[in-house]
């Protein structure tokens, strides 16, 4: 696992943004853009550059589902919530995808490898049920593929 | 017209005509979140080496959607003398060899075919426009998608774009805001508030700077049509807030986009940056003295943000959590300035009004709702996909000519029209029409456009334990009626689901619906929707649930399965549509 970027990199990775301007969220967008999750440290370093308290930021980090708080696993799955996934079996692929990894949903598997959430809906429902595999909808999915899919990612596709 | 945007328009024709004059073949591929899951860019790439190999000689470029979600990737085929173009749907990676074929050997590939859409019909391909899910359509705000290329300012310059702003230019604010009035364009985003009205209040605003919204934060699941606006035409949403601001003296602008999206972001984007390169955007617009920033804004993912106040403090950094009205956003909104938030599909009409005038505009619809809208649906339907379609459709229509009928063999069983916050009705109201007033009347509303329909494999209360399981994890937390709430009518759910439904349970909701409306913010105050217009049609069978033990549908687990279980297996929609 990648070591807590230090604090001048992050320093200067937000140089560009400015306080009274609305750049909380764009900071923290940069800051995982560029590390795949937001480390505590750059929680004060934005919070120094944007002006603000340490709490002001991280209450926003962890109002919003998509800042993580911890390095994103090798495949980050994202499981479709959404109701026309849910009509067409869903909740199976979720059991499935869950006894397969034997994770729930905002865990990881102990090697990282693995990260399972829950998505919301994109509108790509004509290939629902779906999951995400970072980022990308693998779609039309029953409970057998959605474990062979799981399968052959572990297995290196 | 104003010179400098006279000779955009009139270079970007000029570049438009001398593309259509190559002499090659013209391949267009529909490249958006929808076709990207479907395989497009691995279609593209294959079309790509094909003309580079020399295999076809052609000219391939990327589009925006045709609505035909469920047939992507589509792909259009222009003839090298140009009297002769072609749709083609379901173009997935392993069966784009055959049309590469086919255009190499300078035939039409029927198989594949979804209908002419330049030229005449052949034997064997029919025009689109008399395909079945073309007809009744009226494209406005669609009629770019498919045809120009997204990420290509010249090519809306030269299909009458910024010429709605052209005319705006020569009109002072009052003008302009009687223009959208007279229209009588409703705000899309499900309010139906007169846009023109929420101008008005931006103009009589005494203090600066002001500012304009755009609400992309489409966060409905099943609910896409701000999503195909904004990868397939992302210009028409800029020229639409440019006539915002003449007609309220905004200074400066954002669109919210939802981190769901991340191409519409990444095109509206490419598109912003394109207009400020135009001198469409920031300081001295086209030598006219009058000045816009715009700027393009990612959520993080929270439904409430769609919410304008909630949003607004998004912007700000903070927590998404609505504030509390008043006063309300055009006095005190984005840091405390006066603020105006509009539904992309609101700022994208704006043009078309100013273009065409108010009266073209609104004479489409019979409804009293003018215009038109687009819906998505999807659900157990064949065909999942999007419509353009002046006001006032018939649930029924969208369902049985658009969406193809249902998926499997059972019969109907409701609709939700619009949201999980806009409750759910019986297959009985099929012959309700997508306007306003009927929704009202039900305590409900009709919401942005995204419709789910559901048959009898569906369980009522894993329904709502879906919806308000939704509202739940959605909750801001300021109000304790909404956080709490949500979670009690979740926990019995839950409870009735296992087997453990108590008598008390249905009054138990009825005291919810009655504290829950007393919430802040809309979230809270139509987090009970669902069960409340289902407590009304569907109460039998939380009846049947609570005293019987049995699950109709044979959903819930902890229950004895009943009449309807016997789950088909879900069918690919792909399949289904061949």
């Amino acid at each position: 696992m990648a070591a807590e970027p230090g604090l001048q990199e992050l320093r200067e990775l937000v140089a560009e943004f400015q306080p009274g301007r609305g750049h909380v969220l764009p900071a923290l967008h940069k800051v995982q853009h560029t590390y795949g999750w937001v480390p505590r440290a750059a929680i004060e370093v934005i919070a120094r550059q944007l002006n603000t308290t340490p709490a002001l930021i991280y209450g926003a980090v962890t109002f919003y589902s998509d800042f993580r708080t911890h390095p994103p696993a090798t495949y980050e799955v994202a499981w479709c919530c959404g109701p026309a996934c849910r009509l067409r079996g869903g909740e199976a692929i979720r059991e499935a995808i869950q006894d397969e990894l034997g994770i729930g949903l905002d865990e990881q598997t102990p090697d990282h490898r693995f990260g399972l959430h829950v998505g919301q809906c994109n509108g790509t429902c004509h290939e629902a049920p779906q999951i995400w595999v970072n980022g990308r909808v693998r779609g039309n999915l029953t409970p057998e593929s959605a474990r062979d899919l799981i399968r052959s990612l572990r297995d290196g596709e | 017209m104003n010179a400098r945007l006279q000779k955009l328009i009139a270079d970007a024709r000029a570049a438009w005509q001398a593309e259509q004059a190559s002499g090659r073949v013209r391949i267009r591929v529909t490249l958006d979140t929808s076709s990207i899951a479907r395989g497009a860019e691995e279609t593209l790439a294959r079309l790509r080496e094909a003309a580079a190999s020399r295999k076809i000689d052609a000219d391939v470029g990327i589009t925006g959607s045709w609505g035909f979600c469920w047939l992507e990737p589509c792909v259009s085929v222009r003839s090298a003398a140009g009297t002769h173009a072609v749709l083609y749907g379901n173009v997935t990676p392993d069966r784009v060899d055959e049309l590469i074929e086919a255009i190499a050997a300078g035939r039409d590939l029927p198989s594949l075919a979804l209908g002419v859409i330049e030229g005449n019909a052949t034997p064997e391909i029919p025009l689109l426009e008399d395909h079945p899910f073309m007809k009744g359509q009226v494209r406005r705000l669609m009629a770019n998608l498919g045809r120009t290329d997204p990420e290509n300012i010249d090519h809306y310059l030269a299909h009458g774009g910024y010429e709605g702003f052209g005319k705006a230019l020569e009109m002072d604010a009052e003008a302009i805001v009687k223009e959208v009035l007279d229209s009588g364009l409703g705000g899309r985003g499900g309010g139906g508030f007169p846009t023109g009205r929420k101008w008005d209040f931006l103009r009589n605003a005494t203090a600066s700077p002001r500012y304009l919204i755009c609400n992309a934060d489409e966060g409905d699941p099943g609910a896409w049509v701000n999503r195909i606006l904004m990868e397939g035409d992302p210009h028409l949403i800029i020229e639409g807030m440019l006539i915002a601001a003449l007609a309220s003296h905004a200074d400066e602008g954002y669109i919210y986009i939802r981190y769901e999206y991340p191409l519409a972001f990444e095109r509206m984007k490419k598109a912003v940056a394109q207009a400020y390169e135009k001198g469409l955007l920031g300081k001295d617009i086209l030598g006219t003295g009058k000045n816009f920033e715009l700027i393009v804004f990612l959520g993080a993912g929270a439904y409430v943000c769609g919410e304008e106040t909630g949003l607004i403090n998004s912007i700000d950094g903070y927590r998404g959590m609505p504030r509390i009205k008043p006063p309300f956003p055009a006095q005190a909104g984005l840091w405390n300035k006066p603020t105006n938030v509009n539904n992309v599909e609101s700022y994208a009409n704006a043009p078309l009004i100013l273009r065409n005038g108010a009266q073209w505009w609104s004479s489409v619809s019979d409804a009293k709702e003018k215009g038109t809208k687009m819906f998505t649906f999807s659900g157990h339907v064949k065909q999942a996909g999007c419509i353009e379609i002046p006001f006032g459709p018939k649930v029924r229509t969208l369902l049985e000519q658009y969406a193809g009928g249902l998926s499997g063999d059972l019969p109907l069983k409701g609709f939700q029209p619009g949201g999980p916050l806009s409750g759910v009705l019986p297959a009985s109201d099929i012959d309700l029409t997508l306007t306003l007033d009927p929704y009202r009347e039900r305590g409900m509303f009709l919401g942005s456009g995204g419709v789910v329909f559901f048959d009898q494999s569906a369980c009522i209360v894993d329904l709502c334990l879906f919806f308000l399981g939704f509202c739940e994890d959605e909750s801001c937390g300021r109000c304790t009626t909404c956080h709490g709430g949500t979670q009690r009518a979740v926990e019995i759910l839950r409870r009735i689901a296992a087997g453990g439904g108590r008598d008390a349970d249905l009054d138990n909701f009825e005291k919810l619906i009655g504290t829950l409306v007393w919430s802040n913010c809309l979230h809270g105050q139509f987090a009970m929707t669902s069960i409340k217009t289902s407590l009304k049609t569907f109460r039998d069978e939380y009846v049947e649930h609570i005293v019987d033990k049995v699950c109709r549908a044979g959903v819930c687990k902890g229950l004895m399965p009943g009449r309807w279980a016997r789950r088909a297996a879900p069918q690919p929609a792909a399949a289904a549509a061949d």
